[in-house]
């Protein structure tokens, strides 16, 4: 496996390759952004052509796409679905209010700062952001993974307990179970 | 003329007044019709209400919030379906240990409001079904939908902020900059310093 971006070797090279070729995304929309997931990926815009498709459950997915506010309940939700993904695992916040909070940013019940809480590869920020900028995100995403630079998912392994102590201030009662890596 | 067209919401008041007497009803416009009572006698004219006159859909269960005066308004809707008058039921608690009479047993769909106004503004409901947490989960704070919970206060507190915002944290203030108008006198004080 990769440990870092400098010693991708050619093995590493061609798995990255065939990799961001075939990005499944997990189903799970949380916000009003979840809106602007089928024209994306049915026959409109067609993300399928560029290897973008649903996933069922989480095990079977590679990107987790966070689509809009984040409830601390659905947090909960969310974090849950993330542990449970397979390990190359990329995270898309989608709008504004996974960036800063958006027009919920005084919310007593939405999270403000999504990269607190689970590690972000790519934002793509709008109110919300049209198929196009989805798409564009996921280029992106492309270029990291192929670049070896989409390591979020190692982020969260190595400062799981700085990432424990946000999450468990917004879940009070944590009823999860702690899972070993 | 008026009167001619407000036949049936006059008949309504009469009828409402002449079965209770602690109770003051008044017709706001077309269609809609107004009562205040006393809580303890609430669950009656919500009976009455039913099964006398007919009103026998309830439309919406709201809580006011009226800080100035300490009190807790919560106001029914009910609604005739051939008659096609709204019907408004008013009755008032303290904020303070606020309890309300439970009447779920009148409309079951009563329960839904009930358990969201317990949680949302911390009125009691005696005897109330399902009193386990509803919309949210795990709050230690006072009920989140009273008008002395300070929202930026508690967002401060719980979530992080992302530098650079500073400068718009106040929209009134900023809505009076930008288009050159003053905040009213009655406005200001709810402003943010």
């Amino acid at each position: 496996m990769i440990n870092d971006k400098n010693s991708q070797g050619i093995v590493d090279i061609i798995a990255e390759y065939a990799r961001k070729q075939s990005l499944f995304i997990m189903a799970y929309g949380t916000g009003c952004g979840a809106i602007e997931i089928p024209p994306t990926l049915t026959s409109r815009y067609d993300a399928e052509r560029l290897g973008i498709r649903g996933a069922a459950t989480p095990r079977q997915a590679d990107v987790l796409l966070i689509t809009g506010y984040l409830a601390t309940k659905s947090l909960k939700r969310v974090i849950r679905v993330y542990e449970q993904m397979q390990a190359p695992k990329y995270v898309i916040g989608f709008g504004s209010c996974t960036i800063n909070g958006g027009m919920y940013w005084d919310s007593y019940n939405t999270i403000n700062l999504l990269d607190k809480y689970i590690p972000v590869d790519v934002y793509i920020n709008g109110c919300m952001p049209r198929p196009e900028a989805v798409i564009a995100g996921f280029e992106k995403l492309k270029e990291l993974i192929q670049s070896g630079n989409a390591l979020g998912w190692k982020k969260y392994e190595d400062n799981l307990e700085e990432y424990r102590e946000n999450q468990k201030k917004v879940i009070v009662n944590w009823q999860m179970p702690d899972y070993n890596w | 003329m008026e009167n001619k067209e407000l036949v049936l919401e006059n008949t309504l008041v009469q009828a409402l007044q002449e079965g209770f007497t602690r109770l003051e009803a008044t017709v706001k416009r077309k269609a809609r019709v107004e009562a205040k009572i006393d809580k303890d006698i609430l669950p009656s004219l919500l009976l009455f209400a039913k099964e006398k006159l007919g009103y026998n859909h309830l439309s919406h269960i709201g809580c006011v919030d009226w800080i100035e005066d300490g009190l807790f308004e919560i106001v029914y809707i009910l609604w005739h379906p051939t008659e096609k008058i709204n019907l408004l039921i008013k009755a008032s608690t303290e904020r303070e240990n606020a309890i309300m009479p439970n009447i779920d047993y009148i409309w079951r769909q009563a329960n839904t409001y009930e358990r969201e106004m317990r949680e949302m503004f911390g009125i009691e409901f005696p005897g109330l079904v399902g009193r386990k947490d509803f919309i949210l989960e795990d709050w230690q704070d006072i009920p989140p939908m009273r008008r002395d919970f300070d929202t930026e206060k508690y967002v401060n507190e719980h979530f992080f902020n992302r530098p650079g915002r500073e400068d718009a944290k106040d929209v009134r203030e900023q809505v009076a900059k930008r288009s050159g108008e003053d905040i009213p006198e009655f406005a200001k004080k709810y402003s943010r310093k």
